[in-house]
This record gives structure tokens, sequence and C-alpha cells, in this order.
């Protein structure tokens, strides 16, 4: 039978898949959550981590360097490897010692609309999000240090001629001036990300591909359900870059 | 009343001596200007003042505070230092309100609405009173350059240093500015003025300082140099000066 072949019988595949809505849908939810932590997370290290770089003595620049470069230098999934292990590993070490392991069967669940039990977070998962935060942090890290880098040096001379303190130039003058210039290039990090999620998919952690590679097993509809993934990734992503674009428009300096 | 001290500062970018052993007095109310050819550290010698570069040798005191000091609260000392720069810098991302406001809320403490109220005062002296809500991309060198000053009589400094004020504006705005200048100097304000606008050192510098190659080559009224410069630097020098503006208007007469 050829699947690509005849609207019937795409309908009737789609009733397939359909079955498997709730678990979609999950897998999507899942996805988002672990977007949005991992890129409000990855912010506000990336502020920090950036601020450290370019503004930082000697050690706090070269821990902030470090720190980039690791996260850059390694591959996500084997991070997300190695850190999902990490607790199973403590605690193999902490019942060798003798010590009360840590509790890893923890876990937070609800019931989805669909009224079926669902995790929503575990060990693996809050790992997962702070890994992907983690890694995330040290890309936009890079693209705020950019923008900071290149504002005006007049601008620091001037705020230091009216007697600004270091502290108060960075959150006045370079920040607000900074961030809005990074917006372009940011965007770049923020359509990235929820491709990335997917290597969660490696550890177990059902977020949408995960889900979608549940449903292709169970149906024999890899390419329909790889194609509908498909499209709501390119629906997801055109959102977000339209999301930004119009952010970036709203908040330009007049004039400039 | 001694406003400024600069005593025998030397600065070297790397090998090339920018300033060889710098000197001089600002008192209350006194007008200097500096002028001298290009490369002769002019501007350098301002921003040592204020240590936005800090030089190796020497000592500036404020009202005999050593800004050298490293116990020195330097960013207090510098609130009282006004800089206005020949590229204006203003706050690209600040209303003209808010770039001439910032200082006087986070620098002097000063509430949002006394701060604003600093900041409009202060525009209505530049005649910028009326731009208070446009930004600087928006606004013409000119404008720009008085918000600038606007920015530096909010904080109330006990001096102002201009650097070359007008050399990025085009013809045609650099009066609007020079009048600004001129206002302020006549009530009272103490100034140290880098520019070549001989007009304006005729009418209100106090004394003159003819710098070149780092060192103070001549100094003195303005009287003094437009009669009877007694350095040959400064004297042709200024007929340079001289032949340049004084084509000038020989061309616009002729048309």
């Amino acid at each position: 039978m050829n699947h690509l072949i005849g609207v019937s019988d795409i309908f009737e595949d789609l009733e397939k898949i359909g079955r498997y809505l709730p678990d979609l849908v999950n897998g999507f939810m899942m996805m988002m959550g672990m977007y949005i932590f991992a890129l409000a997370f990855g912010f506000g290290l990336g502020l920090i981590v950036a601020i450290a770089r370019h503004y930082g003595g000697r050690i706090s620049s070269r821990i902030a360097t470090a720190f980039i470069e690791f996260m850059r230098g390694t591959p996500l999934v084997a991070q997300i490897l190695a850190v999902t292990i990490l607790p199973y590993a403590i605690n193999i070490w902490l019942e060798a010692q003798g010590l009360p392991p840590f509790d890893v069967s923890w876990r937070v669940t609800i019931l989805d609309v669909y009224g079926i039990q669902r995790t929503i977070l575990n060990t693996r998962i809050l790992l997962c999000m702070i890994t992907l935060g983690l890694n995330s942090g040290a890309y936009q890290a890079e693209f705020f240090r950019g923008s900071l880098s290149s504002l005006a040096a007049g601008q620091t001379l001037a705020a230091q001629s009216i007697g600004m303190t270091k502290r108060q130039e960075i959150r006045h003058i370079a920040l607000p001036q900074g961030l809005r210039r990074a917006i372009p290039s940011w965007a770049n990090e923020a359509v990235y990300l929820p491709k990335y999620i997917t290597v969660a998919y490696f550890v177990g952690v059902p977020e949408l591909f995960g889900a979608a590679k549940l449903v292709a097993t169970r149906t024999y509809e890899a390419l329909l359900v790889y194609g509908l993934i498909a499209i709501v990734f390119l629906v997801l992503i055109s959102a977000i870059s339209f999301l930004l674009d119009y952010l970036y428009k709203r908040i330009r300096i007049p004039g400039l | 009343m001694v406003v400024l001290e600069v005593k025998d500062v030397w600065k070297a970018y790397d090998t090339l001596e920018v300033l060889k052993g710098i000197s001089f007095e600002v008192n209350e109310g006194e007008v200097k200007v500096i002028f001298g050819p290009s490369g002769s550290g002019k501007s350098t010698l301002l921003r040592v003042i204020n240590m936005l570069t800090p030089p190796e040798k020497g000592e500036v005191l404020l009202r005999g505070q050593s800004l050298m000091d490293p116990k020195a609260d330097l960013s207090k000392l510098r609130s009282h230092i006004g800089f206005v720069f020949q590229n204006f810098n203003l706050f690209t991302h600040l209303k003209a309100i808010d770039n001439v406001s910032i200082g006087p809320r986070l620098v002097l403490g000063m509430t949002k609405e006394e701060a604003e109220e600093a900041a409009y005062k202060a525009l209505e002296h530049v005649r910028m009173n009326e731009w208070s809500n446009h930004y600087p991309a928006e606004l013409s060198g000119g404008q720009q350059q008085r918000v600038g000053i606007a920015r530096s009589l909010a904080m109330d400094p006990d001096v102002i240093l201009f650097d070359e004020p007008t050399s990025a504006l085009d013809p045609e705005l650099i009066g609007e500015v020079l009048q600004v200048m001129l206002d302020i100097a006549k009530e009272g304000t103490t100034m140290v003025v880098v520019t070549h606008e001989m007009g304006f050192a005729r009418a209100v510098s106090t004394e003159m300082i003819f710098m070149d190659k780092g060192v103070v080559v001549e100094r003195g009224t303005p009287q003094h140099f437009f009669t009877n410069p007694e350095s040959e630097r400064a004297r042709t020098f200024l007929h340079k000066l001289e032949v340049l503006y004084g084509q000038a208007e020989r061309e616009m007469n002729s048309q």
C-alpha cells in the first residue's frame, strides 16, 4: 500500500496518528516548558557571564571565558548524558561510603487535558533543563558580549565624566544599549534552542521529538509523523522570529 | 580662589610623549583657552585632568583634593568636573531630558522630580527645552552639543572642560554652540576650553595657553596673543588660522 497516494489513505493515516495526539500535545508542552526555562535561565546566566568577561578583572573574565569555551566546545548530547547520569554516580559513591543516597525517585505529576496522569518534572527532566540552560547561557553570553563590545567608547567616557560608577554605567548605559543591539543575533539562539531541546530525547525525556518517535514506531507512519513535527517546528520558529523582529522594531532607539 | 591645579603632568603612549610637564592653575570664574596644532596634546591634557586618561607623572588637584590619590573617590570628584566632548557623546538611548537628568539622579542622588527640574532648567539655559523629548539621533550636531553642555551644567560643576566643542560641527551650526558658551562664560562659569575659535577666545578668555609638541610654548592674555605673540611657533600658527579664516571671509564677501 502506498501511503503517499490517495487522499483517503492520508486521512486514514492521520486518524491512526490522532489516537496518539495526547502524547504529541504533551510532548509539545514539555518541549515548550524546557525551552522557556532554558532560554530564561540562559539569559540571566549569559548576562552575568558576558559582563564578567567584558568588564571583569583578570580572574572573573578568565572563569567566564573558560565556562564559555567548555560549554561551546563539548557536544550537547555528551553534556546531557553526563549530567543526567551524575546523580546515579553520586549515589553509588555515597552508598559505597555507607551514606544515605539522594532521592532520585521524586516526580511531579499532573492530570493532562485528556485526563491522563503525566510526569512533568523529575530529576532527569530537571537536570536536562539546567544543562540546556547552561549551554544556552554560554552562547547567549557571546551574543551579549559582542554587542557590549560594539558600543561606542564615547558612551563610557561620557558616563565616567559625569561621575557614574562602573556599576551605574553598566546598568544604565551599556546594558540598555547593548541588549537592544543584541536582539538580531540573539534571535539565532532563540530559534536554535527549540531544536536543541530534541536532544533530551536521548535520555528519555518525553518531549515532542521523543513522543514523535514513539508514535512513529507504533503506527509505522514515520514519514507522516516526522512531517507533522517538521511543520510544528516551522510554525513555532517562524512565530519566535516574528515576535523578536517585532520587539526589535518596537524598542529600537528613534532616529538611529 | 583656585579651582583646578595641574602640576607638571606627563603622559606617553608607548614611546610617544604626548604631555611633557604641563602646569597651570584655573581660578574661580576664569576661562582658559588652550590652542595649538593638532597632535600637540590638548585633548589628552583635558582627559588627563579628569583621569579619563590617567597621567604617568604629576598631579591634578580640584579645590585642593588630588584626583590621583588612590584613596580619592574618583567618581565623586569627576562629578564636579564637567566635560563637553568633540563628538558630543550623548547617551544614544535616552531623550535629551534624560541625558541631562541621569547625572543629577544617579550621581547627585536627586529624586526623579528634582533631577528632571534641574535638567529642564539646564536645557532652557542652552535653549533646548523645546527639544527635551527628542532622542540624540533626531537632533542636529549643534543641538546635540548644546544638550551636551546642558548635561554638564545640570551637575553644577566647579569647572567645565570643553574638548574642541565645535570642531565636529558644520560651519552654520558652530554659532549656536559658541553663543551658549559665551553666555555661560559671561555668567561666571569656570571653563577650560580647547578650541581654535579665536573670536570666542578674544571675547571671553582670561588667559590663552599655546601648546605645541606636549609643552606650553607661550601663555598670555588674548590682547597679548593677538597683538604681539613672542614665540615664532605661536606667531606662525596664529597667522595660519588668520589666513584660513581671512580667506573664508574674503570668499564670502566676493560672493
